[in-house]
């Protein structure tokens, strides 16, 4: 009786192959039937990469939510005259997708000083505070003395690889700090903003402390982005922008400084034509800071006084550069311009932004081997744009969608909760007459706000090379550094140093 | 001529409100960004409006005022939520145009589109009523709601 009831399902699973075998079903010619079979068969043959990460290179795309993404391929693709909603950005190709919770210690929604922090040290911080534990409440310079953490960029340099990090933003915003500084208040950005109280403590500012960075090693090999009113005293004038100066009280200018310690081979640069003129086998070092504030949007970068890098040509320069070290490095890359385009409501230069990353990782991807170097790409924390409506294939992403609201008027694809779209008291615009596809447009929002939201949707982590198939399911932020530390060994290097 | 970026050089306080009537159909346009060929330097068009004075309309938001009864405003290419001149200019955006009207200014939500029509002014110069140095100005304005 066991036997033939074996032998019946045997049977019964035969039939069902013949009856379900793929070159017979009805849509089995379908185009895009067989671009999901060929897919498949590629997933088919991948295999996990266990070999050791010698090198990591983790891309930061600051508030790059996953309707961003979306968007950005879209928007990518139509930019090429290409079909968009099937269009796909480089690290949407990679093999490795997991999502990422970002909330904090303390907040459902986060900021991006706890969010940079858990990827880089492994665990979560409360908003505000960057590179100290969760004991230490915002602002409080004493508990911050107290509760340090330790960087994945420290451990590097403690085992002799080199470090880097490159930002659109300031050097000293949240992000990029993460790496480098113990901080109570990711405000504390030059020693003028530091409160009477911190300074009494003793708490030093971010600038300084990246500059006075070594923890462990020789101190960072790469860091370029912007921010340089941060290191120069008031009583400096800035390079590039005439009439303004910069922001410390303390008679400092940092970059010099920096310089001096480090001795010959390394390198402050301030424009564009002194890094295209840096020789990556020739310097050891290089600090470059190429706006007062944030660097520019990619979509207003050409118009720059003096002109600046875009984030691939950072890249690549880092990547040369970190390249001469034998021993492997560690490299943050942060898109850090989609967030304030976002907070702006202006989902344009967000875009812009987003792609801008990823020509980055293209860079990055055409430098390095996958063999030996883990790449990963996430954002710190979501933000409230929506892609929604029933526009047609190939409408465009910036435009409006075919049909109406209720009030009668049209209304864009893209829109945010909330943000300067919003109007107070007033009611909807009407779009008929109007370019939503310009690039200051504002896409139209609920409630109105003077800065639109950080939101707390789930991000995407998307990841290529050594042990990247650790990213799998729904994950905690911080298990990013996990996996950059257990693909690299880094701990038990730094043992054996 | 080479100009600074962030423009504005604040001085004292301020003040703003309005009013409008001039038609803005029949003027040239032009978007503050295109003012600008670069950060350091006025594109070729608004360099021929400035020189020809005639009456152009420049889109843009106003930027929230320090106080009522003014007859100025700083016009900004996106929605500025906080005063220029509240905010140390270290922060300001490099594409502002100040604004002198010809009436005082009713001063409208931070976000609402404008259009204001006016002279271009092109070069440093400091307004006599304010104090503030600007190197963008539109004088003789008038503003209205898009």
């Amino acid at each position: 009786m066991k036997r033939l009831l074996v032998a019946s399902a045997l049977a019964g699973a035969m039939c069902a192959n013949v009856a379900y075998a793929a070159d017979q079903l009805p849509q089995a010619n379908d185009s895009y039937f067989l671009a999901a079979q060929q897919t498949l068969q590629q997933k088919l043959m991948e295999q996990d990469n266990t070999n050791r990460a010698k090198n990591i290179i983790l891309f930061v795309g600051d508030g790059m939510s996953i309707p961003t993404v979306t968007a950005a391929r879209i928007f990518e693709g139509q930019k090429r005259g290409v079909d968009g909603e099937s269009n796909s950005l480089i690290f949407g190709q990679f093999p490795n997708v997991a999502l990422s919770k970002t909330y904090t210690h303390d907040a459902q929604i986060a900021d991006s000083a706890p969010t940079a922090s858990a990827m880089v040290t492994g665990v979560k911080l409360n908003n505000g505070t960057i590179g100290v534990s969760k004991e230490v409440a915002r602002r409080d310079c004493e508990a911050q003395k107290e509760h340090p953490l330790t960087s994945i960029a420290a451990q590097a340099e403690e085992k002799g690889m080199s470090t880097g990090w490159i930002s659109t933003a300031r050097l000293t915003h949240a992000t990029p700090a993460a790496n480098y500084v113990h901080t109570a208040d990711r405000n504390w950005e030059s020693d003028s903003d530091l409160t009477e109280e911190a300074k009494a403590g003793g708490c030093k500012d971010i600038a300084l402390q990246m500059i006075e960075w070594k923890e462990g090693g020789d101190g960072f090999e790469v860091a370029m982005g912007g921010g340089r009113r941060m290191f120069m005293d008031k009583t400096m004038e800035d390079p590039e922008d005439a009439g303004k100066m910069g922001q410390r009280s303390d008679g400092r200018d940092l970059p010099k400084e920096w310089v001096e310690a480090n001795g010959a081979g390394a390198q402050y640069i301030w424009n564009q034509e002194q890094f295209n003129k840096l020789d990556p086998a020739k310097t050891k070092k290089v600090l470059g800071l190429f706006d007062r504030s944030h660097m520019e949007y990619e979509a207003d970068r050409a118009k720059d006084a003096a002109g600046e890098p875009s984030l691939a040509e950072m890249t690549g320069k880092a990547i040369d550069i970190l390249a001469n070290n034998d021993k492997g490095f560690f490299l943050m890359v942060e898109a850090g311009r989609i967030d304030h385009a976002h907070h702006a409501g202006n989902a344009a230069r967000a875009l812009e932004d987003t792609v801008a990353l990823n020509d980055a990782v293209k860079e990055a991807m055409g430098k390095v081997n996958l063999n030996d170097t883990l790449i990963i790409v996430t954002a710190d924390h979501a933000h409230t744009m929506t892609i929604s409506g029933y526009a047609s294939r190939g409408n465009p992403i910036l435009g409006l969608s075919e049909e109406k609201g209720d009030d009668g008027k049209p209304y864009t694809t893209l829109g945010y909760m909330n943000g300067p779209g919003a109007l107070k008291d007033n009611l909807r615009a009407d779009l008929t007459n109007v370019d939503t596809t310009d690039i200051d447009y504002l896409q139209q929002a609920l409630v109105p706000m003077s800065s639109e939201t950080h939101a707390g949707d789930d991000v995407a982590i998307f990841a290529a090379g050594p042990w990247s198939h650790l990213f799998k399911g729904v994950v905690e932020q911080n298990f990013i550094y996990h996996v950059m530390a257990h693909a690299s060994k880094i701990q038990e290097s730094m043992a054996s140093k | 001529m080479p100009i600074g970026r962030r423009t504005f050089i604040a001085g004292a306080s301020a003040s703003i409100g309005l009013a409008l009537t001039r038609p803005a159909c029949a003027q040239s346009r032009i978007k503050i960004r295109d003012l600008y060929k670069t950060q350091a330097e006025f594109s070729a068009e608004a360099k021929a409006f400035a020189a020809s004075r005639e009456i152009i309309t420049v889109p843009g938001f106003m930027a929230p005022p320090l106080k009522a009864d003014a007859s100025f405003f700083v016009l900004t290419q996106r929605p500025m939520a906080v005063c220029p001149f509240c905010e140390t200019s270290a922060d300001w955006p490099s594409d502002i145009v100040f604004v002198r009207t010809r009436d005082t200014v009713d001063a409208v939500a931070f976000n609402r589109p404008i259009i204001t029509t006016g002279i271009l002014e092109l070069g440093e110069a400091k307004d006599e009523e304010t104090g503030f140095v600007s190197l963008v100005r539109l004088v003789d304005a008038q503003f209205e709601l898009i």
